[in-house]
């Protein structure tokens, strides 16, 4: 619930705003009906969204607030000087609210009620410039009507049976007044016992109301001889707003069943002080002295439009590019005070560019709600009882990565739905529980992100794979694929295994399109599956698109990059143990290794290097040495597409610029591996 | 500027290949470059001759010899990379072409293109919109667009028969308009 108050607080904060920003404009422009409406519609989204996100004091006090305006709206009132004063104060107080919406503290309750009044005051004068004496009277007077009352309501448990939902009932009173509900669910039982027709639910409730008795009885007047009903007069003033009470019995009512009507009056006579605080407060109203201060609300977080921050991500790259430049020629100088200088931007640097990274990093909760909601109409359509579950929510991408993923997701997510999760009474008989399960699993494993969605379905048959593979012609009778080759067979185009082509999924456009966009944001995807156990397919992704930490190693006249993520260990070798190879097998720390000697597999003609540099990579979970001439070290690169002409170039995934200009090409190791090894790799 | 005044400016860059002389539309032409270290791209085509920097941004360089069918580039002082904006599967895209030398900017009106060459021509009119007699010399205007979004290299040498069907095809559409 936490995020959603932050998120609604983060709204406020703008509505809040433009709020502001509107009434300061509206001063020098009365009669500009424009404004007027935005005011409105501010004020009324802060009251829904306060009453949404349980604000209750900002939203009934926004509520008065609307209603003052409603009539300026309606022309009955018009703006003046004192209106807007009012108005701004309370767009302060508002911003206090936020924040502590409790009224903790005796100064800001003081100011709650005397907003309160005076927007009151304005609905209720028709003249505005009534005259300022009346203030407290009118304070005491209307206070003073005001009366708590409790109540104890416990419908009977068959009280749906009559179409009557008791919330309604519990609604309703908040329209009499201030109300504090304290629901009691302690006779519900457990789950598998509880019958979803019967109520088990009961409230105590608290209601100040300048109403009388009666009005509270019309509100259960068609439930009364269907619930048990008390009502109490409990105070002549409004406890709901002292929070020492309401905390004290809001936590009577976790510890026990109910809290019952002793208790609470015990509690609000064992209170002088809540009566104190009203006299104080007619005491500050009659000094009428300026507001006591209250700190400001901090802003916590500000929204950017992306394009802006595109820009930001562009001159960062731009920035780490000269400050490669820079310490290039720093080196090359031989000025001490350059080089402490150089060092300086670099660290500098590479701190903005963690920085702005982290800017744009999004967490994966972002695209949930689409995945629940598609995982809760879909199960109903084909009637499956599947229930969605996700962890590590709270795990960070690139936001281009994000927006590329969700539509791959929602594909996957269909495919659990429609082809691995079997339906109830399929499940019922392979013993299985008949809710079926997806869980969307998201972590980080080194540079990269992993999201893992597993279903506890069908799983895929690897034989019916084959057989339908064979059957497109996709491979041969004789071809022999392990058991990991022959589900990877699902992501070739034109692949679709659905028996029935149905509406959701198994029009032969699936797999293949799911696995080309997750190529496009450098992703890689992984399918493991059992079956009647479930499938599991991982996702991993490079946490960020834009700029990698990279190994720069020269081949002939080229600089390339490696991931730094995929590099091991480097290792010096001769060059005569590369060259006279027996089946490209390489002896490095008492390991035999496989390896390749880039030069010849790029076509180049053999180096004149004594000494070569090995470089360990891993792929998948093995070790791969890759030869170049040298290692020139550490580099930042900044990824640039080698675009549309080089589409087919899948061992090079990019280019990045050097610092004297150069351009170095960065090298993708699983492709380049998997290329050269063409699938014969048997380690 | 929009597409109207682009077709309506005259002006062609014309351009070495070897002996022959080719221009394009400028409309298309964004930069003349002089030769640069050209950093290759392994494992790709041969006429991909590979990525420079240009302020920034990555360029790939097409030798445009090897894509029209002739010997690679052999560099010399005249060597330039001329870099156009050609549209592929509708998106726009740079890329750098390599040529011999690159020789003028030349007006050229509607009514001095002559259609492409059909019988007895050594090259294919799918590249070719028309031909140009300027002073003399004889210049074939391309079609860069066409030229960049195959991924063949192709033969403007005709040496099928398919090629002279095509042309005879071509021939009838336009006896038809």
């Amino acid at each position: 619930m936490d995020k959603f108050r932050l998120k609604f607080i983060e709204e406020a904060t703008d509505n809040l705003n433009d709020l502001e920003d509107a009434l300061l404009i509206i001063e020098n422009d009365t009669e500009n009906k424009e404004l007027v409406e935005r005011i409105f519609r501010a004020m009324h989204s802060l009251k829904g969204g306060g009453a949404m996100f349980g604000f209750t004091q900002l939203s009934e006090f926004t509520h008065n607030l609307e209603n003052l305006y409603d009539l300026v709206r309606e022309g009955k009132k018009k703006i003046t000087r004192r209106l807007l004063d009012v108005t701004l104060a309370s767009v302060d107080h508002m911003k206090t609210l936020i924040s502590e919406e409790n009224l903790e503290t005796p100064e800001i309750k003081t100011i709650h009620t005397d907003l309160s009044l005076q927007i009151r005051k304005l609905i209720e004068d028709d003249s505005v410039q009534t005259k300022e004496i009346t203030k407290t009277e009118s304070t005491a007077k209307s206070n003073n009507k005001l009366k708590t009352y409790y109540i104890y309501f416990e419908p009977n448990q068959d009280i749906f049976g009559d179409g009557t939902n008791p919330l309604f009932l519990v609604d309703e009173l908040h329209t009499l007044g201030n109300c504090r509900v304290f629901a009691h669910l302690n006779k519900v039982p457990d789950i598998d016992k509880m019958d979803v027709t019967r109520c088990y639910t009961y409230w105590e409730i608290l209601l100040a109301t300048d109403e009388d008795v009666n009005a509270i009885t019309d509100v259960f007047i068609f439930v009364e001889d269907q619930c048990k009903l008390e009502i109490h007069n409990i105070a002549d003033y409004d406890i709901t707003v002292n929070a020492d009470i309401i905390n004290k019995i809001a936590v009577l009512a976790q510890e026990k069943t109910d809290v019952g009507l002793n208790e609470i009056q015990r509690i609000v006579k064992s209170k002088p002080e809540a009566k104190d605080s009203l006299s104080d407060l007619e005491k500050v109203l009659a000094k009428s002295g300026p507001v006591p201060s209250v700190k400001e609300n901090v802003i916590s977080s500000i929204r950017v439009s992306s394009t802006k921050l595109d820009h930001l991500m562009n001159l960062v790259s731009e920035l780490v590019t000269t400050q490669a430049r820079l310490s290039l020629f720093a080196e090359e100088s031989s000025n001490p005070e350059l080089v402490a200088i150089a060092e300086n931007v670099q660290k500098l640097s590479r701190q903005l560019r963690d920085n702005a990274f982290d800017i744009v990093l999004v967490p994966i909760e972002t695209m949930l709600t689409r995945f629940q909601r598609l995982v809760r109409d879909l199960s109903k359509e084909l009637n499956k009882n599947v229930v969605f579950t996700a962890e590590g929510a709270d795990t960070e991408l690139d936001k281009t990565i994000i927006e590329t993923l969700t539509d791959p997701l929602m594909h996957i997510l269909r495919n659990c739905l429609d082809h691995g999760i079997e339906n109830p009474e399929t499940r019922k008989r392979l013993n299985k529980p008949e809710q079926g399960k997806i869980v969307l699993k998201a972590f980080h494993s080194g540079a990269n992100v992993h999201i893992q969605i597993h279903d506890d379905g069908a799983g895929i048959d690897p034989e019916k794979i084959r057989n339908k593979a064979i059957q497109k012609g996709i491979i041969n009778k004789d071809t022999v694929l392990n058991k990991k080759e022959t589900l990877d067979l699902v992501f070739l185009p034109g692949f679709s295994t659905a028996e029935n082509v149905t509406d959701v999924s198994g029009r032969g456009v699936g797999m293949d399109v799911v696995k080309r966009k997750l190529v496009e944001i450098r992703g890689e995807v992984e399918l493991d599956s059992e079956i009647n156990i479930g499938t599991t397919l991982t996702i991993k992704l490079p946490l960020t698109l834009s700029i990698i930490d990279g190994l720069l190693v020269k081949i002939a006249h080229n600089h390339y990059i490696m991931p730094l993520s995929a590099v091991n260990k480097i290792y010096a070798t001769e060059h005569s143990k590369v060259i006279n190879k027996y089946n490209n097998l390489i002896i490095l720390d008492g390991n035999q290794l496989p390896f390749y000697y880039l030069r010849e597999e790029f076509g180049l003609p053999e180096g004149e290097h004594e000494i070569e540099q090995v470089i360990l990579v891993s792929y998948e979970e093995k070790q791969i040495g890759l030869v170049v001439d040298e290692v020139v070290g550490e580099y930042q690169a900044v990824l640039k597409s080698l675009g549309k002409l080089y589409k087919n170039q899948e061992i090079i995934s990019g280019a990045t610029i050097l610092g004297d200009g150069t351009v170095a090409l960065v090298m993708d190791t699983n492709k380049i591996i998997n290329q050269f090894s063409q699938g014969k790799l048997n380690i | 500027m929009n597409n109207e005044t682009l077709t309506n400016i005259k002006s062609y860059l014309s351009f070495h290949l070897g002996e022959e002389e080719f221009a394009t539309h400028v409309s298309k032409v964004l930069n003349i470059l002089e030769m640069t270290k050209i950093t290759e791209v392994p494992k790709a085509p041969d006429y991909m001759k590979g990525v420079i920097n240009l302020r920034g941004t990555v360029l790939p360089v097409v030798d445009t010899r090897i894509k029209f069918g002739m010997t690679p580039t052999v560099y010399t002082p005249n060597t330039c990379i001329v870099v156009m904006e050609v549209e592929m599967d509708g998106d726009i895209v740079q890329v750098g072409a390599l040529v011999d030398s690159v020789q003028a900017v030349l007006e050229i009106e509607d009514s001095q293109i002559q259609p492409p060459p059909s019988i007895g021509s050594k090259y294919k009119s799918d590249f070719i919109y028309g031909m140009a007699k300027i002073d003399e010399r004889f210049i074939m205007l391309l079609d860069m667009v066409k030229v960049f979004s195959t991924d063949e290299i192709i033969s403007l040498k005709e040496k099928t028969d398919e090629g002279e069907h095509k042309l005879e095809k071509d021939k009838k559409v336009k006896k038809e308009k």
